[in-house]
């Protein structure tokens, strides 16, 4: 019997769980430890930080899911992973009683999603800082107790300033940020307060519409259109400010302090603010079989799990070598541990780094999260399959081949509501492949906006609910 | 570029929009099979 341990119960850990259990079934054992009990269907907490989703409309219990499967569940948080041959197993903390819990593996997936870095932004985060985070359903009802807030403020007839965007200069995630802001927009102008507004996007993107893709290019009634000047137009009818190329530094009560592309430093008042923090991996120990660090055959200096891609390229090599991102997301040092979604170190950044005259890098990090990480989950699940029963891979998907389609929400009312829809193919762009401006299939390349969008928005909801509770027909709905 | 009154009209008018919410769910099964799905 193979032992499979899956740490991590997010959308890249919970689709390789499902996989794992559903190929393996009750001949070998698979396990996921997780240190939340709950699945998140974390795309629709912008509804929830508005206050237009109830919190537990977005949360199930993954026990149920996991005992029909044959999965065996450990509610523990990882602490310590032991990866040397022959004695293979992690720790982890139990939930509650915080006793140490042993769990040996044959094969290994890291999902633990990100770390909030909320420290690498000082008085950034709503635990020990002034500002909001939409990125931990906590995060997004506090976020949202305070919206609510702010707009009886506003009902009083007091002006405020609303700040929405990122909370470093190498903070990712920029498309949760343009949908939480569309939706404040959204919400402000149905309860009659727009006017009392100021909203401003502030953003470490090199470009409107980046969103750390290095932005779309689609065809638009004939013509080619990239992301910047739509969101800008968005931007424009919708009244929002913007300022990116800029990394925020720190925050107070009253001020964000920032330094742009150009190296000058400045701070901008809020009254309310939610801005995204620097992810990086989760703090696991890696152990060996002497006792000692063995971190660095396992994880990069931001934790972020080493995998088979080519690290240490400069931007220039790396964007004309889109071979050099991952396909089976194996660590090479240790060949059964595996990394999927925002847990695998990338080879670097898809937009354009930038480093300032003071030598602060602001470079939005390559986003991993959704539909990337869903797929990730599944190839990784497979290959562990096929070297369970065949002894060889047979599944590999690189961000450079993948296609993503990402539905960025403004307003959930199915009658007045709309969303962008965006559909870029590879995720990554391959310049060999597709020499175009922006290195992707302009066939596939979507961009659109409409009341369509916002359906799909809302039927995603129930169609990713429905499938990652595991009910019939799960494997047919795409990743 | 800019959002014209033309382009709003079109983003709200249900019936196109219930022909694009059709268009653009196929699209994207599309390309979701055109990528590797290995």
């Amino acid at each position: 019997m193979t032992k499979v341990v899956v740490i991590g119960s997010g959308f890249a850990g919970h689709t390789a769980a499902m996989y794992l259990g559903s190929k393996l079934g009750r001949e070998h054992q698979v396990t996921v430890m997780s240190n939340r009990d709950m699945f998140s269907y974390i795309p629709s907490w912008v509804w929830v930080g508005v206050g237009h989703m109830k919190p537990e409309k977005t949360v199930f219990k993954l026990k149920p899911i996991y005992d029909r499967m044959g999965i065996e569940f450990v509610h523990a948080a990882a602490r310590e992973i032991h990866p040397d041959a022959g004695d293979q197993f992690v720790i982890g903390e139990e939930a509650g009683t915080k006793k140490p819990v042993r769990l040996e593996y044959d094969y290994l997936v890291i999902a633990t999603g990100p770390k909030l870095n909320f420290a690498g932004t000082p008085g950034l985060g709503p635990d020990s800082g002034y500002t909001n985070s939409i990125c931990s359903l906590p995060h997004a009802v506090k976020t949202r107790d305070s919206y609510l807030e702010v707009i009886e403020k506003m009902k009083r007839g007091e002006k405020q300033r609303i700040v929405i965007g990122t909370g470093h200069p190498g903070a990712t995630c920029q498309g949760a940020a343009f949908e939480y802001l569309e939706n404040v927009h959204k919400d402000l102008v149905k309860k009659g307060v727009r006017d009392k507004a100021e909203l401003l996007w502030l953003s470490n993107e090199r470009a409107l519409g980046d969103f750390g893709v290095r932005g779309l290019q689609a065809r638009q009634k004939g013509r080619l259109v990239n992301s910047a000047e739509f969101i800008e137009a968005v931007f424009k009818d919708h009244g929002i400010k913007w300022q990116v190329q800029t990394g925020v530094t720190s925050v107070d009560q009253k001020k964000i302090y920032w330094e742009n592309y150009e190296g000058e430093t400045g701070g901008t008042e809020y009254d309310f603010a939610m801005l995204i923090p620097q992810f990086t991996g989760q703090p696991v120990k890696y152990i060996g079989r002497d006792g000692g660090d063995v971190s660095e055959k396992v994880v990069n200096k931001a934790g972020f799990v080493l995998v088979d891609g080519i690290y240490g390229l400069s931007y220039d090599v790396l964007e004309r070598n889109p071979d050099a991102w991952p396909s089976a997301y194996q660590n090479p040092n240790y060949p059964n541990i595996f990394a999927a979604g925002i847990a695998f170190a990338p080879p670097g950044p898809i937009s354009k780094p930038h480093t300032t005259r003071n030598g602060t890098a602001i470079t939005a990090a390559p986003p991993r999260t959704g539909m990337v990480s869903g797929v990730i989950g599944r190839v990784v699940a497979l290959n562990i399959v096929d070297l369970i029963k065949r002894g060889r891979m047979t599944h590999h998907e690189r961000m450079s081949e993948m296609v993503a389609a990402c539905i960025a929400s403004m307003g959930d009312s199915l009658w007045d509501g709309s969303a962008v829809v965006m559909v870029m193919y590879p995720v990554v762009p391959d310049v060999k492949r597709f020499p175009t401006e922006s290195g992707r299939d302009l066939f596939v390349s979507l961009m659109e906006m409409g009341a369509a969008g916002a359906w799909m928005k809302f039927m995603l909801h129930y169609t990713f609910i429905w499938k990652f509770k595991g009910l019939p027909g799960w494997k047919i709905i795409p990743e | 570029m800019e959002v014209t009154q033309k382009d709003k009209f079109w983003m709200n008018f249900k019936i196109y929009q219930l022909w694009r919410f059709i268009v653009l769910n196929i699209k994207i099964l599309k390309a979701v099979d055109h990528s590797k799905r290995s």
